[in-house]
């Protein structure tokens, strides 16, 4: 139901928008929301947190961008390519970086972000430096042409809602519960029999890969990319995405990239003043809803619909 | 909850402690401790506050290793093997400070405790095979039916923080049980609870070691211990002082010691 209507706004979206920049916005905030919901994965469910989810953005990216343009490959055989380098990259880097938690996790995920950075910067020979990658092709799925804005509008949510579906299947099941229980106590967990070292470096696993999925579909979108794109700023704006949209939230990290795509189209002519917005906007949502804005707005919707009614018999449903 | 082991029948032990030391930095935690639980028996764990009784239970979960020693479970040494496989095994516990899962409903906290007994991964998850829907409904099942047996089944869709505290132990236990376990080690069940509770808490456990599963337990409440306990091991300073039933260990000159001090008892 819920996925019908994604699909159902997406299609309006598509074909009822002739504006080439509102089409592309919306096309920005499935991308973002494809990478919101990643982490979201990690760090709102299995409660481990990501300050280099950039990283893996721009390795999907500049794979399928390296690939296609200097080997000329299928757009789609960099795709495969870019998924299993990432689950190669995201899995050796889980290994030592999970064994830390809280503040020095986050500095740990923090150094690889900037790593990977200057990676993408220095190897200019690949990856074109400073001045980017340029000229990466469009997509082609059999004889339909995505080149159109609204062709890979309709691409792009297809691939969210896609995913959207799949991350709620996950969240109620066996696995969801056990990423859930190592949020809460990792030592209970353990004693209720799960690996939670092993189940920890498959969702960063899980999260890195959709993160990197992400980065193709934005890479053969825009056509050009650049370090700039993937660095420490960009980490931090996913990280906030999560947060204001809600934290163990699937549908939340959709609200989270559509708000902190928008704003700064928003903001417009205060643009130069974006990060002070940020800040604010940041500290009132955690002061007012620091549940996120989803849950936030269903606890309001809530209150107005069952005013009257104790919030234990409200929770018992 | 199907099979009936009698009491005080010679069956192997289920869980053997040899000689078991472990010290953290300089202090001794414990220095050679030995003993046997037998299969089907409650047998209880006392003695003064930092006598070493949490850490016994921990090292037999793999939360810490021990430094030297044995610990045989079911025939087999427990040394290298993690935690989360000594559950799978068989080895459940239950903590002194509750750790449930608080954001999740009580429910949901007990089916956790399936997760040794379910197989589902990630991708199963995702598509959703036939398999799968019959096992999350079997583990449910299961979850409901270990929710009346604690007497907690009207709060199986409250979040479990919300519980109130003594519903919390039994939750604890409820989702121990849950694993499936062959001992289950409980690290004071009783403490916060009102004596109705804590009656109600004895005949559960009596039902439990009934259904087969042995118990041990840690306890300060005596009645309690004196009362379901086929056998008492009396921990201080982390050396065993005295081991035998709740009757022999009532008459014991040292255990008296221990609890009282020694002034009081030679004046």
């Amino acid at each position: 139901m819920r996925y019908l209507i994604i699909i159902a706004a997406a299609t309006a979206a598509g074909f009822g928008l002739s504006s080439p920049y509102l089409l592309q916005l919306i096309t920005f905030i499935g991308i973002n929301t494809l990478l919101a919901l990643g982490l979201n994965m990690l760090m709102g469910y299995a409660g481990q947190i990501s300050l280099g989810h950039a990283a893996f953005f721009g390795l999907g990216a500049y794979t399928t961008g390296v690939l296609t343009v200097h080997y000329h490959w299928s757009p789609w055989a960099a795709l495969a390519a870019a998924i299993i380098l990432t689950v190669i990259v995201a899995f050796l880097i889980a290994l030592p970086l999970l064994q830390l938690s809280g503040f020095y996790l986050g500095m740990g995920t923090l150094g690889f972000g900037m790593i990977a950075n200057v990676v993408f910067r220095q190897w200019s020979a690949l990856t074109g430096g400073d001045s980017g990658l340029v000229g990466i092709p469009s997509l082609d799925l059999g004889p339909v042409s995505l080149s159109s804005s609204r062709n890979y509008l309709l691409l792009v949510w297809a691939v969210v809602t896609l995913f959207i579906f799949l991350c709620e299947r996950l969240i109620d099941s066996r696995i969801g519960r056990a990423l859930k229980a190592v949020h809460d106590s990792e030592r209970a967990a353990s004693s209720m029999g799960i690996d939670t070292g092993r189940l920890k470096v498959q969702i960063f696993v899980l999260s890195a890969l959709m993160a990197a999925i992400a980065g193709f579909l934005y890479a053969h979108f825009v056509s050009f990319i650049s370090p700039g794109t993937f660095d420490f700023i960009f980490s931090v704006r996913l990280v906030t995405m999560v947060v204001i949209g809600g934290m163990a939230s699937i549908w939340g990290s959709l609200l989270g990239a559509a708000v902190l795509t928008l704003l700064p189209e928003a903001l417009g002519f205060f643009a130069q003043y974006e990060m002070i917005v940020y800040g604010l906007v940041l500290i009132v949502i955690m002061i007012v809803l620091p549940q996120g804005l989803f849950r936030g707005i269903q606890d309001i919707y809530g209150q107005t619909k069952f005013s009257g009614q104790s919030p234990s018999a409200g929770s018992k449903d | 909850m199907a099979k009936r082991n009698s009491v005080g029948k010679a069956l192997p032990p289920v869980l053997k402690i040899e000689s078991v030391s472990k010290s953290f930095g300089g202090i001794k935690a414990l220095g050679g401790v030995s003993f046997e639980i037998p299969s089907g028996g409650i047998h209880a764990l006392i003695g003064p506050n930092g006598a070493g009784k949490t850490t016994l239970l921990n090292l037999v979960t793999g939360a810490f290793s021990a430094d030297s020693g044995r610990i045989v479970f079911g025939g087999s040494e427990l040394r290298g093997m993690k935690a989360h496989e000594r559950v799978a095994i068989g080895i459940a516990r239950t903590f002194q400070n509750i750790e449930m899962f608080g954001s999740m409903n009580v429910l949901d906290n007990v089916l956790v405790g399936r997760h040794v007994k379910t197989r589902c991964g990630f991708l199963g998850a995702m598509a959703r095979f036939p398999g799968i829907a019959r096992e999350e409904k079997q583990a449910r099942a299961r979850a409901l039916e270990l929710l009346d047996f604690m007497g907690i089944l009207d709060a199986a869709y409250w979040r479990s923080c919300d519980l109130p505290f003594g519903w919390q132990r039994f939750l604890e236990i409820a989702r121990a049980l849950a694993t499936g376990p062959k001992i289950l080690l409980l690290d004071e069940p009783a403490s916060g609870l009102n004596a109705v509770e804590t009656a109600k808490l004895a005949v559960l456990l009596r039902r439990i070691r009934h259904s087969g599963i042995s118990l041990l337990l840690i306890e300060h409440d005596m009645n309690l211990v004196m009362d379901i306990a086929d056998r008492i091991l009396v921990l201080n300073h982390g050396v065993a002082i005295a081991e035998g039933t709740p009757r022999e260990i009532q008459a014991n000159e040292s255990v008296i010691c221990a609890y009282l001090g020694r002034d009081l008892v030679g004046a």
